[in-house]
């Protein structure tokens, strides 16, 4: 049977962080009541001129960085033209014969083998309107009419779905650390597009494309990916030949279904934006933007393996920015990473997710979470007497020490606490300790639990253990 | 001169969506002909290079600052808009997405 192999490039678009839209002083913020953040810029309105936003340069500059790209230092901007409501102007301004960034690479890593995805090129562009279909009309907002967008373009290098889907993760995480974007699939701030051949295994040429448009999460990438290279495979498999096209992912049915068949390629007609002179980066210039940029999701990942934290926790703390930036907080302290992570991770998520609050929220402050972690990893406070105290610990303005007093917990490496109690349960078990002393070994064990039930928890189970064989061993 | 191709000219039509009669095709095929060839002495020029049609002046681009400023108040944004629906601007419904 013939094999076939599957080329895969992608197409992603992200919205830019920034306070206002690229070309226009309007407020670039998602969510907004539409058509409330416009200008006549946005609108297309004749006589109107671009104005060229600092930031979305500079955000250009992070992301080519982040990515791996030659910084394009002489830039200009052209004009895209073609005719649609959701771009009155008729060209929407892009950036096609000096992209900001060109020849990059994300690194992924599929069954413990590191592989670089090839980036063709990144360019800065203006997001056109947002149109709702309904009935026989569209209805246009053009809050999102001139707001930043960064297009990464990727090489067709990619060849099965797991690739896609990580190549994608890896995108996200890099842009959302970078402070770049959002990456929200569900409000639009990240789009992804995906082109699909199909060849003979080792065949020099590539198979027809098909273009699959506008699918609303990563997971679904993957699916319509895989969709597609069954459905192209059977037709080929057939002995069908097929037309370049363009598919969207139907999310109810989990498949791709046809939009159009490209007759012609798009006619762009692409010229030089004659409103907007050349941009010149300067080496300080882009100095600044990379230094200015938070610490990225490597940096962040080797941190914390460094730190020692398990490595399935590191991707726990990675997908959750809010907790990654508290416990940064502390990287210039001795602070246990590995207990921290897991308090915040565990007990204190839980907690935050119960009561739909933040961090921020509670009455947890720097000092007090440095305490709390510095008495469980000194063994002054068990697991168990810490998963206790939490919620005082986050709700009450009282200190970690206050909290103890107040609910009557004893320093658990206080000695003669830990003595008085094993001396009880020495006491009680006589039969026990024998058998102990005769070199059973699961007489310790026994005797260990019994200590454990009887101070409920509250004390460190290595001081506790290492205290009963010595006091065991004095008689 | 070469005229250019009854097919050209029905397709430059198409792309800024101009409806054409086949007088106006003929027509076309030699003036628009004409207005290449005239855009192609541009490159004629002593000293010519792409910059120059990239870009018409010498200056750099001035960045702005990125900070919000006036923006048009809703009913303002529909002000000139033949059709709305709510805080829309309507428009027929666009099928070639």
């Amino acid at each position: 049977m013939t094999k076939y192999e599957a080329t895969i490039g992608i197409e992603v678009h992200v919205e830019v962080k920034s306070k206002s839209k690229f070309f226009s002083q309007a407020e670039n913020r998602y969510g907004k009541s539409a058509n409330s953040s416009c200008t006549v810029v946005d609108l297309g309105y004749p006589g109107t001129l671009p104005t060229v936003n600092s930031e979305v340069i500079q955000q250009g500059i992070r992301a080519a960085h982040l990515l791996h790209c030659s910084i394009t230092k002489k830039m200009h901007f052209d004009r895209k033209n073609y005719f649609y409501p959701d771009n009155p102007k008729n060209y929407q301004i892009t950036q096609n014969r000096t992209p900001i960034g060109t020849n990059g690479y994300v690194e992924i890593e599929l069954n413990s083998v590191k592989k670089p995805i090839y980036i063709e090129e990144i360019h800065l562009e203006e997001d056109t309107c947002k149109s709702a279909h309904k009935g026989r009309f569209s209805l246009l907002d053009f809050n999102r009419a001139g707001v930043p967008l960064i297009e990464i373009v990727s090489k067709p290098c990619m060849h099965t779905q797991e690739e896609a889907v990580l190549y994608l993760e890896k995108l996200r995480e890099t842009l959302f650390y970078g402070d770049i974007s959002d990456c929200k699939i569900e409000e639009g701030s990240m789009r992804c597009d995906a082109n699909v051949s199909i060849a003979k295994e080792g065949s020099n040429h590539l198979g027809t494309k098909c273009e699959i448009k506008n699918i609303g999460s990563i997971r679904n990438v993957g699916i319509a990916i895989q969709k597609e290279i069954e459905r192209q495979t059977a037709l080929l498999e057939k002995g069908e030949t097929f037309q370049e096209q363009t598919r969207r992912f139907d999310d109810k049915l989990g498949d791709t279904v046809l939009m159009r068949v490209k007759e012609t390629g798009n006619d762009y007609r692409y010229f030089p934006e004659p409103d907007i002179p050349f941009v010149i980066l300067t080496e300080e210039q882009i100095k600044k933007a990379i230094e200015t940029l938070p610490m990225g999701s490597d940096e962040r990942r080797k941190l914390y393996l460094e730190r020692g934290i398990h490595p399935k926790n590191v991707e726990k703390l990675l997908s959750n920015r809010t907790l990654s930036d508290y416990l940064n907080t502390y990287q210039d302290s001795d602070l246990d990473f590995v207990i921290a992570s897991n308090l915040l991770l565990g007990d204190i998520s839980s907690y935050l997710n119960r009561n739909f609050m933040e961090l921020n929220d509670t009455k947890l402050t720097k000092e007090k979470f440095s305490d709390l972690i510095s008495k469980i990893s000194k063994g002054e406070l068990s697991n168990q007497n810490a998963k206790d105290i939490l919620e005082d610990v986050l709700e009450k303005e009282l200190s970690v020490d206050e909290i103890m007093k107040e609910r009557n917990i004893q320093n658990i490496t206080d000695s003669s606490f830990v003595e008085k109690l094993i001396s009880k349960v020495i006491m009680e078990n006589e039969e026990s300790v024998s058998d102990y002393h005769q070199g059973k070994d699961r007489a310790i064990k026994y005797l260990m639990g019994q200590v454990m039930k009887e101070a409920k928890g509250s004390i460190n189970p290595k001081v506790a253990n290492e205290k009963l064989i010595e006091m065991l061993n004095r008689k | 001169m070469e005229k250019l191709s009854v097919e050209e000219v029905k397709h430059i039509a198409h792309l800024a969506r101009i409806a054409v009669t086949e007088e106006e095709i003929e027509k076309y095929r030699v003036s628009l002909a004409k207005l290449f060839e005239m855009i192609d002495q541009i490159h004629l020029i002593e000293g010519y290079n792409d910059d120059m049609m990239f870009s018409p002046c010498e200056e750099e681009a001035i960045l702005r600052k990125d900070e919000i400023g006036d923006m048009l108040k809703e009913d303002e944004v529909l002000l000139n808009a033949p059709h709305k629906n709510g805080k829309f601007i309507e428009v027929p419904v666009m099928l070639n997405e």
